[in-house]
């Protein structure tokens, strides 16, 4: 929709991507030794120094044609009140385009209402009144007088983010991502010392490779190595109760069961002796008597 | 909804939806590789006792072990009969220091003690032992 100063009032429910005549815009060619849109841009206000009103807060909208550079200025709260005020609110305002973008697409003039009428003079957009147009032929404004670039207007308190807000916070998104990411691979990786441990294992005991074999076999030295562990732990403590003035008379052991029986010589051999045998873990059999000790237990 | 206008918040959530799964991605990963690791030391730590049971327990030289134990002492003091990897072996008139010795070698070895039996005998004792392997 093209925006001119004495447009009509509009009702809409849809965004409207709109085209501002160069009523709203004030424009500044350059032959810049810059490479970029953004070089330019920036130098922008000081190109427009006194060319616009102080109290006005501008923005630019710049683009290349051939060798130099088309700076636009444009104030873009002066054009949203406007929209407002004709029935586009600032929600419903899409994109925003410039009538100088299409110059070249204005072959004729596009009449702007009853009296005036967009034309191109030396290759700039103008709004003149149509009476300086006798007899001439008008173009009807559409879609294909739609630029390849626009700008989108961000308004205060109906987005969270402004453009450059939301690329900083994008950003660090996008960098703790990629650096949580990169853990993640990392994390994916085997422990390799564990992995070539295993590796030299399988490889050296070929006949271990089977969890079921290996749970198997381990599962028979286990039980051996307990049970056998535990009848030379008896065997050692019962070896530790003899000492001068007790003998040992009897030993016998099976897989399942112990007895010892020991001589004492004398009381004070018996009281050691007890001290002993408690240390050790052992209890007198029921049978013993003074002298003679009876020791037994299972396994 | 208008998606030219709402841009920068999609976005935003793009690249925090970017980070969220990555995040997630990396937690799945650590945990995945604990218990990775965790299976493969325990299989580590399997494969090692297993091992060091076997060799232990399983020991190829336990014949030729038992055999010098025969030898420490006389042959008239010994009556030894071994099947296989069965052992009984029956010595006697042995001097304290002796059984001491003897028990001591047996028990060195890594055999399955089927019975140990000792008696004294007046001041002799006899000693018999039936072991497996």
């Amino acid at each position: 929709m093209l925006i001119h100063r004495n447009m009509e009032r509009i009702s809409t429910d849809t965004p409207v991507d709109v085209m501002l005549t160069p009523q709203f815009y004030t424009i500044k060619r350059e032959p810049l030794p810059v490479k970029f849109a953004y070089q330019a841009k920036k130098i922008a206000p000081s190109l427009f120094d006194g060319l616009l009103e102080s109290d006005g807060s501008y923005d630019y909208f710049v683009y290349r044609e051939g060798d130099t550079w088309v700076f636009i200025a444009y104030d873009l709260d002066e054009v949203l009140a406007f929209l407002a005020q004709k029935g586009i609110p600032p929600e419903k305002t899409g994109k925003i385009y410039f009538a100088q973008q299409v110059w070249k697409k204005i072959t004729d003039p596009i009449p702007l209402g009853e009296k005036e009428a967009l034309t191109v003079l030396d290759g700039t957009v103008v709004v003149v009144p149509r009476m300086a147009l006798p007899g001439a032929n008008f173009l009807s404004f559409d879609e294909s007088f739609r630029p390849s670039k626009g700008v989108s207007p961000e308004v205060g308190g109906q987005t969270l983010f402004t453009r450059k807000q939301a690329i900083v916070v994008a950003a660090v998104f996008v960098l703790f991502g990629g650096i949580w990411l990169a853990e993640g691979l990392r994390y994916g990786k085997t422990n390799v010392t564990l992995q070539k441990q295993l590796n030299e294992f399988y490889e050296n005991y070929p006949a271990l490779q089977s969890a079921y074999t290996r749970d198997s076999i381990a599962g028979k030295y286990r039980k051996i190595d307990t049970e056998e562990r535990k009848k030379r732990e008896i065997i050692g403590k019962i070896a530790g109760l003899i000492f001068k003035g007790v003998t040992l008379t009897e030993f016998d052991m099976t897989q399942k069961k112990f007895k010892a029986v020991f001589v004492l010589s004398d009381k004070q051999v018996a009281k050691r002796f007890d001290q002993l045998l408690k240390s050790a873990g052992f209890s007198k059999s029921k049978a013993s008597s003074d002298t003679k000790i009876i020791v037994e237990g299972t396994l | 909804m208008n998606v030219k206008r709402y841009s920068n918040e999609l976005i935003v959530l793009a690249a925090l939806l970017f980070a969220l799964m990555a995040l997630g991605y990396k937690f799945s990963q650590r945990t995945a590789m604990a218990e990775k690791n965790q299976a493969m030391a325990k299989e580590v730590a399997v494969f090692q006792e297993t091992i060091s049971l076997k060799n232990i327990w399983g020991d190829k030289r336990i014949g030729k072990k038992l055999e010098s134990i025969r030898k420490m002492v006389p042959a008239s003091k010994v009556k030894w009969q071994q099947k296989g990897k069965k052992l009984t072996a029956r010595f006697t008139d042995l001097k304290p220091s002796e059984v001491n010795n003897l028990v001591t070698k047996f028990l060195n070895i890594a055999v399955q003690v089927v019975s140990l039996k000792v008696d004294k005998n007046g001041d002799t004792y006899t000693l018999e032992i039936q072991c497996k392997w």
